[in-house]
């Protein structure tokens, strides 16, 4: 009799100690890996979009739903990558606490100077982003921001410990600023050089670091290259010295595998998601694995 | 159980009224030997979109709308003009070919576009899971401005939602089956007896003609919503089921509205308790359907022979 009723009050105290969590829901897995540093065992983090898969297209299942209606924040990156899952999730959720403009919803890229915005609307130019690059994670100042701006929100949802998230707002800062100098140390010999990027996700890592990305395998987002784009990339990569190429796990290899092979390039397996590759569950630790990858590709 | 109402009621509502139209259209199509018209008429008015973003058209554009709609008409009328009867070339071989050669030449104008692939991917990946009372119901600008203003029905759509231009899918299933309704003699007679037909000097092409072009508009209503897997395997799966358990028209469709129905709100449950992607499990639900019919089927045979 003794050890049931123990366990119902194990039980009962487990479910008061996840309740009193804040609920907080991610739409991608570097959203989740700051609100994690940020929230530490204060915060419920559940990440939509798996780190290995393409963000625009997720496969939505019903625990989206059932997290979204129960969630006290939400974090999104708000520049056009969720747009075609996330809206109708939300609809359907009907959670007043993330409504447009409520403290509970966090759009990222507020306050985030975008790069390549469009000057004018008419897309002529090709497929872009109308509201810029999305890809701002990449750079760990701007994360930085992103953090400040997550600790802020879950200090509005959660005031009896609005202390501690400012607290480990602090430390992640503090810890971001070391890992600065060693990043930037790890890439100085490289200030100037090209990396060949799949799609143009990284133009924000490369100003960080003083590196260039202007050639692109893919044509368009989304498009095969032709065989007369991929002539052209290497053509382009001969004039530019550019030797490294970094592919993300859900970009096809095989056409880098080739360019490389004809250009005597190197490729770096990289990602844009904290926890694609072993070991990279924190934002610090996936930034370490990606600044040593793209190192390695570039000193051969 | 209240917990799936709240989070998935209007997916389920979906599977609920869609399906039997396309329970009887499956039937018609599986008598034709026509399997793979749906995604060929997918493909068509995708092709369609394509070159509406080649002229700098948006997706939700009217102009561009009428455009794929036209890509589906030529589908039809490619369609019904290639079915001859007695042919050396399988009528499937034909639907094939417009599936590839359409599919390819989307990737090609997409290259030249200035925008809008990731859309116009998304049009042929529908999630059952994301559809919304609006998507179903809603009336739509377009035909709106022919109506009286009602509140309810025709709010504007979402923020970042497209197509608030067109009438909800339930409406287009509704047109589809009236006219099948009224031509049901005809319509019926060119699928089921088609021989028949021709002798009685019925217009054959153009009934055909009428057929693939009110297809082509269900499948590309519902492929916006549920994806070409889900499309497939109700179009296919339940009218297959019917085939094999019952002889007449009217137990058929009873049965296939049966199995669809177990189907859907079955996978959904499923992918409720277990979090799957909701199409896939509808689509999964429907094939182990499928096998228990195939299992049953030769009992039933062999109880009803015994019986007499």
């Amino acid at each position: 009799m003794k050890i049931p009723a123990i366990i119902a009050a194990a039980l009962a105290a487990l479910l008061t100690a996840a309740e009193a969590k804040l609920n907080v829901v991610a739409t991608l897995p570097d959203y989740g890996a700051v609100a994690r540093d940020i929230g530490g065992d204060k915060v419920d983090v559940t990440v939509m979009a798996k780190p290995t898969e393409d963000p625009h297209f997720v496969d939505a299942r019903p625990s989206f739903i059932v997290k979204l209606r129960a969630a006290d924040v939400l974090i999104e990156g708000g520049a056009e990558l969720e747009v075609g899952w996330l809206p109708p999730l939300l609809q359907n959720a009907r959670n007043p606490k993330l409504e447009t403009g409520k403290p509970g919803r966090v759009i990222a890229s507020e306050g985030i100077r975008m790069m390549n915005v469009p000057t004018t609307l008419t897309r002529a130019a090709g497929d872009v982003h109308a509201m810029g690059n999305p890809h701002f994670m990449m750079d760990p100042i701007i994360v930085k921001a992103v953090a400040k701006h997550i600790a802020d929100a879950f200090a509005s949802a959660d005031a009896a410990n609005a202390a501690t998230y400012q607290a480990n707002y602090a430390k992640f800062e503090q810890a971001i600023n070391a890992k600065l100098q060693e990043w930037g140390g790890a890439m100085l010999p490289f200030k100037g050089r090209q990396i060949v990027a799949y799609h143009d996700s990284w133009p924000y890592f490369a100003r960080r670091f003083g590196l260039v990305s202007e050639i692109f395998l893919e044509p368009k987002p989304g498009i095969p290259p032709s065989p007369s784009h991929l002539v052209k990339v290497i053509a382009d990569m001969k004039t530019a010295h550019a030797h490294a190429i970094i592919v993300e796990p859900f970009h096809n290899r095989k056409t880098a595998e080739k360019v490389a092979s004809s250009t005597g390039a190197h490729i770096a397996d990289v990602a844009q998601f904290p926890g694609a590759l072993p070991n990279t569950e924190s934002y610090a630790a996936f930034m370490d694995v990606i600044v040593a990858r793209v190192a390695a590709a570039l000193k051969e | 159980m209240k917990e799936i109402l709240e989070v998935m009621l209007w997916p389920l509502v979906a599977c609920v009224i869609l399906p039997p139209l396309l329970v009887y259209l499956g039937l018609h199509v599986v008598q034709r030997g026509i399997i793979f018209i749906d995604i060929a008429m997918a493909q068509m008015a995708s092709l369609g979109f394509c070159v509406g973003a080649l002229c700098g058209l948006e997706l939700d554009d009217p102009l561009n709308i009428a455009i794929a709609l036209g890509f589906t008409l030529i589908a039809a009328a490619l369609f019904s003009f290639t079915n001859k009867s007695g042919s050396e070339v399988p009528h499937e071989a034909t639907i094939g070919i417009a599936y590839v050669v359409a599919a390819a030449a989307s990737v090609l104008i997409l290259g030249r576009a200035a925008h809008g692939d990731e859309e116009i991917k998304n049009m042929l990946v529908g999630n059952i899971l994301l559809v919304s009372a609006e998507d179903i119901f809603r009336i739509g600008t377009f035909l709106g401005n022919f109506l009286p203003p009602m509140k309810i029905l025709n709010e504007p759509p979402a923020e970042n939602m497209h197509g608030g231009f067109l009438p909800g899918t339930a409406w287009w299933f509704l047109l589809v089956g009236l006219v099948h309704l009224i031509f049901r003699p005809q319509l019926c007679g060119v699928s089921f007896a088609r021989e028949q037909s021709h002798s009685q000097g019925m217009r054959v092409r153009a009934w055909d003609f009428l057929f693939y072009a009110l297809f082509g508009f269900v499948v590309t209503s519902f492929v916006r919503i549920a994806g070409v897997l889900l499309i497939f395997s109700y179009l296919i799966v339940p009218a297959v089921c019917a085939v094999l358990l019952a002889r007449t028209m009217r137990i058929r469709m009873l049965i296939g509205c049966i199995i669809a129905l177990i189907g859907g709100v079955g996978g959904m449950i499923g992918s409720f308790y277990a979090d799957l992607p909701t199409g896939a499990a509808i689509v999964c639900a429907l094939g182990v359907l499928l096998v228990a019919t195939a299992l049953v089927a030769p009992l039933i045979h062999r109880m009803k022979r015994a019986q007499r």
